[in-house]
């Protein structure tokens, strides 16, 4: 009953726009950033980044950042700095020292009190990463922890949207969860229609360097967390500076989120500000830099080799690059028939649902769109 | 946008041109008025501009904007463009294209990478601390003082016999007699019709309002408004529970310091100290109302005890027209009485009853209905907030914190009383043809200063005439 009426009588309620959380993922692999030294090095490209976190807490006197690195053998914090007690008088031992002596030397470096600790922690913490990185740990290792860094920023807005519910006594978190998981097919559009402002709006945006084709060992880790987002309805927004990631294209579409691969890298300030800036609420009004032809090729499970055609099991949707020996699923162990004439005849069929679901693009399996439920 | 942010809004747009080129000088400023005046598309234009080399054709930011969002993309250009944050140029190709005007450009980008040395997000104090000053301690100043100001307009002393250790300071006075707040005749505090709707508003617009009274008045008593006005965004963003140090300041912004102690928006030991401290309610000056009614109005509106804080609000009203209110302040008591039949008080709690006749008799005191249901929204109790939220779940539509019986029904008290609502502004008509009168209308209606048309006479009626009648030249240069 209160329904029917509640609709257009209180816009008091609505002018209350909740903040956003952005949790950005920076690909820190060395390697890949070697081959950016010319047109962008790390250094300039994290100032860039900083001055978009800047934007990002200048927009709501509430806004969250966090930032994480995606590094060659580890996923690491960098702002907030999580093996300390957090706050900004609490913080590190280190850390209120070394404020006071930055104050000291030079009193007339004025700026916003919030940005300058989030780039203190960010560069500080980035260099101790750097640092601790040995020539042993790069060699033979081509690629970047993608998929421990989608779960840490993953767990850390969980955290926040649910303290923030209780902050606010708003939207009950532990009800939406119970309800999310009791309906996983209207879930999407249940948090996109009702109280989707009402929440804390958070989002990720990566900032990709590396080729994701060598990250394919990873491949289920992340196609867990899209679904983890997409569940949530957070949307995974991707920055490509070079190589070509197969899976965060599935990524940003499948969240609904934006896929950039710049052209340019020495812009990247611009299109941070111009396309990634706006939050959910923005984005509505704003027509944004999708990509049509989404990649959704998958890696088998048994190679991890990105493959574009494979063998699927009938009973637990494995992908395999080639029939497994014996013809047991190596996942849940049941027995296949596999024929000879196996082959020829998915071809066609394969082909036909590819051409359904994203039009007449190249190579590709139809298998990121659906949600399983639980 | 919120009711807290149109007052600020509008004493901005009033101002002239020079006026905001001095302003947007101070980083702090331009970061404030960012944060706080512009809706968050116009957000979004400005920082896609911001750095951007050259001027953004029109055309390519309305092909930015989906065709549905037409209305809220031309809301957010004519707020930036009434704050002289945009304007429009031609490029050499001549097409009309926007620019991010300078002096905020240079400022905004200024507070965004930190380079600059005016000391414009204040200077931490150096010497060291004597006494500490907790959070605690500034919240605790703020809220006596606040709530000292409040009482002092409605009269709680009288109410309550006993009264806290908050003198006011002849200028305090002045200042709410000189923005017809109250009335003071011999020796007695009258509180106006403002003075009601004052009180009943979020502590954040309060700040606003009297913040501007004072800006308003520092011309009379010689300062300059504008270095008033820059000293005050530069408050907002100072960090709570630290000290700054006074020394930089100009004898102009000592003197608004002082001021401003009298109200609790900063805090500093004595008059001749080295250092001050902003507290609560200066450093949420820029933040949203929702940001701010947590902290600030649980720990000033609240129960006056040491459980202050616990919780946003502490007002329970139900379906039947009770409201319980769990207070014991008798700023509180005495407010919610304006509109409300007390029947019992316990040592925490009211409980009384909203009839037609306690509405009445507030109606006809000037309060309105909206600030009744904005001052029982803003103090729900976040029980009632959570039940709310319960009911939401799971549906299209969000339910209203409060019920929609006595909102509905406050609503229509007021409406029997008062049936004539005048809108100062501007009437359209004389039109020749339906086409030509049809345009500016609907151009009117989608920059959302429309207020009443007829298709029938040709006439429409505007609360703004500028942006219209510019509209209205353009067409005519086109139709040539």
């Amino acid at each position: 009953m209160n329904s029917v009426d509640a609709s257009e009588h209180y816009e008091l309620g609505a002018t209350d726009l909740s903040p956003s959380l952005l949790t950005i993922i920076i690909d820190t692999n060395p390697h890949a950033w070697a081959l950016l030294e010319d047109s962008l090095p790390l250094s300039k490209a994290i100032a860039n980044i900083l001055v978009f976190i800047n934007a990002h807490l200048a927009c709501n006197y509430a806004n969250e950042v966090a930032v994480v690195a995606s590094h060659s053998q580890k996923a690491a914090w960098l702002y907030p700095s999580h093996n300390a007690p957090r706050g900004p008088s609490a913080d590190h031992d280190g850390d209120v020292a070394m404020n006071g002596a930055t104050d000291a030397q030079l009193p007339e470096t004025n700026k916003y009190r919030p940005f300058r600790l989030v780039e203190e922690q960010v560069t500080r913490n980035l260099k101790e990463l750097m640092d601790s990185t040995t020539g042993d740990d790069l060699r033979g290792n081509m690629s970047t922890m993608l998929a421990g860094a989608l779960t840490l920023a993953l767990s850390h807005t969980n955290r926040r949207t649910l303290a923030w519910a209780e902050e606010h006594g708003g939207a009950n978190a532990e009800d939406t969860a119970a309800e999310g998981n009791g309906n996983g097919g209207t879930a999407t559009t249940r948090y996109s229609a009702s109280n989707e402002d009402e929440r804390l709006q958070s989002r990720i945006l990566v900032i990709s360097v590396s080729g994701s084709t060598d990250a394919a060992h990873q491949y289920i880790p992340v196609m867990n967390s899209i679904f983890a987002c997409q569940r949530l309805s957070i949307p995974i927004d991707v920055c490509k500076l070079s190589g070509d990631a197969v899976f965060l294209q599935q990524a940003s579409d499948a969240t609904r989120g934006i896929y950039m691969a710049l052209t340019e890298p020495r812009g990247l300030l611009q299109y941070l500000m111009m396309a990634f800036l706006p939050d959910q609420r923005s984005r509505r009004h704003l027509v944004l830099p999708t990509r049509v032809d989404v990649d959704f090729r998958a890696a088998c499970f048994c190679h991890r080799r990105v493959v574009d055609v494979g063998f699927v099991c009938s009973i637990c949707l494995s992908i395999f690059c080639e029939p497994p020996p014996g013809g047991d699923c190596m996942t849940c162990g049941t027995h296949l028939e596999i024929c000879d004439n196996a082959k020829p005849a998915l071809l066609p069929r394969k082909k036909k649902k590819k051409k359904r679901v994203n039009g007449a693009s190249g190579t590709g399996t139809p298998m990121s769109t659906p949600t399983p439920g639980p | 946008m919120a009711s807290a942010t149109s007052r600020p809004l509008e004493y901005l747009e009033g101002l002239p041109g020079t006026t905001f080129y001095k302003l947007y000088q101070q980083p702090s400023t331009a970061l404030a008025i960012f944060r706080r005046m512009l809706p968050d598309l116009a957000k979004c234009f400005v920082m896609a501009l911001l750095y951007l080399k050259d001027p953004l054709p029109t055309a390519d930011l309305e092909v930015w904007v989906n065709s549905e969002s037409k209305k809220e993309r031309d809301n957010a250009l004519s707020i930036l463009g009434r704050l002289h944050i945009l304007s429009t140029t031609l490029t050499s190709e001549n097409v009309r294209a926007y620019m991010v005007t300078n002096p905020f450009a240079a400022s905004l980008r200024q507070a965004l990478m930190g380079a600059e040395d005016s000391h414009s997000f204040g200077v931490f104090s150096q010497a060291p601390e004597h006494t500490l000053t907790s959070i605690a301690d500034l919240d605790e100043y703020a809220r006596r003082q606040w709530e000292g100001v409040m009482g002092y307009m409605v009269g709680t002393s009288a109410l309550s016999g006993q009264r806290d250790a908050v003198n006011l300071s002849k200028g305090v006075k002045q200042l709410l007699q000189a923005g017809h707040l109250v009335e003071i005749r011999g020796n007695r505090v009258d509180i106006t019709k403002d003075g009601f709707g004052f009180v009943l508003q979020d502590v954040n617009t309060q700040v606003w309002h009297i913040l501007i009274l004072y800006v308003e008045s520092a011309e009379a008593i010689g300062m300059d408004s504008v270095e008033v006005l820059s000293f005050l965004f530069l408050l907002s963003s100072l960090e709570l529970g630290s000290s700054y140090d006074k020394s930089h300041m100009t004898p102009n912004q000592l003197r608004t310091l002082t001021d401003l102690a009298d109200f609790g928006i900063v805090y500093q030991e004595d008059a001749d100290a080295t250092r001050f401290y902003p507290t609560r309610l200066a450093t949420t000056l820029t933040s949203d109302s929702s940001a701010l009614s947590n902290p600030v109005t649980g720990s000033l509106t609240g129960p006056a005890g040491p459980s202050g804080g616990t919780g946003s609000g502490f007002i329970i009203i139900e379906t039947n027209y009770r409201l319980y209110a769990y207070t014991s302040s008798p700023l509180q008591i005495s407010l919610i009485s304006l509109f409300t039949n007390l029947k019992y008080r316990f040592p925490n709690l009211v409980t009384g009853k909203i009839t037609r006749q306690s509405v009445r008799r507030a109606i006809e005191m000037g309060i309105t209905a909206d600030q009744i249901i904005s001052y029982l929204l803003s103090h729900a109790h976040p029980q009632l907030r959570k039940h709310s939220a319960a009911q939401s779940n799971g549906k299209g539509v969000p339910a209203s914190v409060l019920p929609p019986t006595v909102t509905d029904q406050i609503r229509l008290w007021q409406l029997e009383r008062d049936r004539l609502r005048a809108t100062a502004g501007f009437l359209f008509k004389d039109f020749t043809s339906l086409a030509e009168y049809q345009a500016p209308c609907q151009y009117a209606a989608e920059i959302g200063v429309l207020v009443w048309k007829s298709d029938r006479k040709r006439m429409f009626f505007v609360t703004r005439h500028e942006q219209v009648a510019a509209f209205l030249r353009s067409q005519k240069v086109g139709g040539k």
